[in-house]
């Protein structure tokens, strides 16, 4: 007998365990010749089925398309990033629907930022355009901007906040709609700073703050805290985006767009930026390089071992999901005090709403009545507000309506008109703010590079990607 | 072999019509690609090789191909070492063999992100703990640096994937005709001399698609890395896989990554095809 190490020698590794499983199969060579004229006719018949299964799929597919379908009925085709909404999405585009029964609305949802972006350029350059998609920063805009139609005429377009639409307007077009607004700061557990003895409202300067804190950190045993804070150190978007975009959103007078165009970034707050890095660092929980989203949110903050974190209004649902109670009524949104930011929350709009102009004008027109339907009609506002638990990027909201306290913190605030509008980081190089301002405030908290080396690499980098 | 002619090329068609569509053909596309300014929407300009000389300065690339070797290298050596021990003992005459075989190829049948998940778990709040609790310092702060975070990444690919080495030693293994070893014994060969003298020689084709696999397997980690480091800490335990990725889709640099992936292509091709060569050159043949 030859061994079977022999036989099969080095092969395709895949065979081996083909030719190991089939071996009881095999057939001898007499069984062989009359299986041939036998299962010639059963082959060309599997063939034929074969062919028959798939020209059955491709004019199923057919049916699909956008367009116009039956006589008058217009199909919009939307597609969108929002996973968290992507029912309550749905349900709304069936009252929709029912309203107007001449139009027919496709949703389809993609998520995660990154995944979002390739599948939508994957839909354009396979030619399967959707009628709505999302957009978001101006780079985005610049990479669509052949196909997106003018909404400058919309009523939501009439009624975005201020600022919000700075991003997608392009000399008199405006390009998108917002989708929502997010905003961030420090997320505190208001009793906490009650027993510890510390008014959040008195924390206006650094010094206010780096007082508060070292307060509760003496009382740290008492409050049975691990820390003060969580920085989540291994989100890079957390220190590359978010912290660091309120220390330099002036130099770009908070416009995302002064930031794409700009070709350098001057760093002047760069040492106040490294001030209040440190200062998290120190009075974090540790290992700052390992903590992430999840630990900071769900296992630190929600069960109540850090009395602070720096995070905004889309921790609610986790916060919720862990102690509901300590959502609802124990938490509340505080700004991050910066010099000539005092009492300002950054609130910007993640996403924007853009219609495909390559699409016939009905569908156009049909795609702007949507939007407009959603964001002004009174079942697209309570939908926006209760069911998609959105802070609206538009004005005549009812705040009291919002679903939580850090949403309708962020609402009072951009009502009053106390918001950074924009987040300036969106116009940076592309994976700029994470990759490489992110990764670098890694490197300086794990001690391997000096402060002021990192800021002039990462200002190197933006000049390299702006020459 | 008459019937070659139609139904040969019938079973072979679907195989080759789908290995030419998502593999062949974009390969193809991705090198033309890679010679232009290609945004994933459309191409405008030919750059020639201008994409490859930023490639030669990109530090951050050459770092993540070095982890990527150096991830390779240890796991590589770990995973024939532990495949073949764990083939080894689930081959000795034992009654829990069987159920030890499905325990240890178990791992390989998890997701590599859920896996990471885990491991980030055991890793940070498990080993965490423990040190606290017995004071020593090596088992806290894991993945929050960058040697941590290698160990990470090698453990995880050696838990995941030593159980699948195992199976191809264990057939092997089996396929060794007892009357050598047999004889062997009869000669006063100690059980030592006879795995160093007739076992190891009569298994060396397994080491051969072993490191085969392995190699390039611990080259292409990717879903491990992204949820078990995710790069962290600053992009430093970040394997070539993830910056290929990290380079396309979050820095929009296209054509740049595909110009990383030709790049890559050809080192792992590289190491592959001489590693084969070699091992194929030793294997003895009865």
């Amino acid at each position: 007998m030859q061994p079977l190490a022999r036989k099969i020698k080095v092969t395709f590794w895949p065979l081996l365990f083909f030719k190991t499983f089939m071996q009881p199969f095999a057939l001898d060579e007499k069984e062989r010749s009359t299986m041939k004229k036998k299962s010639l006719a059963s082959i060309v018949s599997m063939f034929l089925v074969a062919i028959l299964v798939l020209a059955g799929c491709s004019s199923s597919n057919e049916g699909g398309s956008s367009g116009k379908s039956s006589k008058d009925q217009v199909t919009i085709d939307i597609f969108q990033f929002k996973v968290e909404v992507k029912d309550e999405l749905e349900n709304l585009v069936k009252v929709y629907e029912k309203e107007n029964p001449d139009v027919k609305i496709n949703v389809k949802t993609v998520g995660g930022g990154n995944d979002y972006g390739a599948s939508l350029k994957a839909a354009f350059s396979s030619g399967d355009e959707p009628a709505i998609f999302n957009i978001g920063g101006p780079s985005d805009v610049e990479e669509h901007r052949a196909h997106l139609a003018d909404l400058s005429d919309t009523d939501s377009a009439g009624i975005a906040f201020e600022g919000t639409l700075d991003t997608v307007t392009d000399g008199e077009e405006i390009l998108g709609l917002p989708f929502n607004q997010e905003g961030y700061g420090f997320v505190y557990n208001t009793r906490i700073f009650e027993e510890a003895g510390v008014n959040p409202e008195d924390i206006k300067t650094f010094e206010d703050l780096e007082k508060a804190v070292t307060k509760i950190d003496s009382q740290k045993e008492d409050l049975g805290l691990e820390a003060v804070i969580a920085l989540a150190g291994k989100e890079k978007w957390v220190m590359g985006n978010h912290l660091a975009n309120i220390f330099f959103a002036t130099e770009f007078d908070n416009s995302s767009l002064v930031a794409y165009e700009s070709d350098t970034i001057a760093f002047e707050k760069s040492n106040e930026l490294k001030r209040h890095l440190d200062l998290e660092n120190k009075y974090s929980a540790q290992p700052v390089l390992s903590l992430d989203y999840s630990q900071q949110v769900e296992e630190l903050f929600s069960l109540e071992r850090v009395a602070m974190i720096q995070q905004g209004n889309w921790i609610y649902n986790s916060v919720y999901d862990m102690d509901p109670d300590l959502a609802e009524n124990g938490i509340d949104l505080l700004p991050i005090p910066v010099e000539g930011y005092e009492g300002k929350i950054p609130a910007g709009v993640p996403m924007y709403w853009a219609v495909n102009s390559n699409k016939d004008d009905e569908v156009v027109e049909a795609s702007k009545a949507f939007l407009d339907w959603m964001y002004t009609s009174d079942t697209g506002k309570t939908a926006v507000l209760e069911d998609f638990k959105f802070v609206p990027a538009y004005e005549g909201y009812d705040a009291e309506k919002i679903a939580d306290p850090l949403s309708q913190t962020i609402y009072e605030y951009a009502s009053a008109g106390n918001t950074i509008a924009g987040w300036v980081y969106n116009g940076s190089p592309a994976g700029w703010s994470q990759e490489v301002l992110g990764a670098g405030m890694q490197k300086y908290l794990s001690g391997d590079v000096e402060w002021d080396d990192m800021i002039d690499n990462a200002r190197e980098k933006w000049e390299a990607e702006r020459k | 072999m008459r019937n070659r002619d139609f139904s040969f090329w019938l079973f072979l068609t679907p195989v080759i019509l789908s290995l030419s569509l998502v593999v062949i053909v974009p390969f193809f596309y991705g090198f033309v690609y890679s010679f232009t300014n290609w945004n994933g929407i459309h191409a405008t300009e030919f750059l020639g090789i201008k994409n490859y000389l930023g490639l030669y300065k990109d530090a951050e690339f050459r770092s993540a191909i070095w982890f990527t070797t150096k991830v390779a290298i240890v796991s590589v050596i770990l995973l024939n070492f532990l495949g073949l021990g764990l083939a080894l003992l689930v081959t000795q005459k034992m009654r829990t063999s069987s159920l030890m075989r499905t325990i240890f190829f178990m791992p390989n049948l998890i997701g590599g992100l859920i896996l990471g998940f885990i491991w980030q778990f055991i890793f940070i709040s498990v080993f965490g703990s423990i040190g606290d609790k017995f004071g020593v310092e090596a088992l806290t702060g894991w993945l929050s640096t960058t040697k941590t975070g290698f160990w990470g990444i090698v453990i995880l690919t050696a838990w995941q994937m030593a159980g699948y080495i195992m199976i191809i030693y264990i057939a092997y293994l089996e396929s060794i005709p007892k009357d050598l070893i047999e004889a062997a014994e009869i000669d006063g060969a100690n059980s030592f001399q006879r795995f160093r003298n007739i076992t190891f020689p009569l298994v060396a084709p397994a080491f051969t698609i072993s490191m085969f696999l392995t190699l390039s397997n611990s080259f292409q980690i990717y879903d491990q890395n992204l949820s078990l480091t995710d790069g962290g800490p600053y992009n430093s335990t970040q394997m070539v896989a993830m910056s290929i990725v990290k380079t396309a889709f979050t820095e929009n640099k296209m054509a740049y990554a595909q110009s990383q992936a030709v790049i890559f292509f050809i080192i792992v091709a590289i190491v592959a095809i001489t590693q084969v060569y070699y091992n194929k050159k030793r294997e003895v043949d009865l």
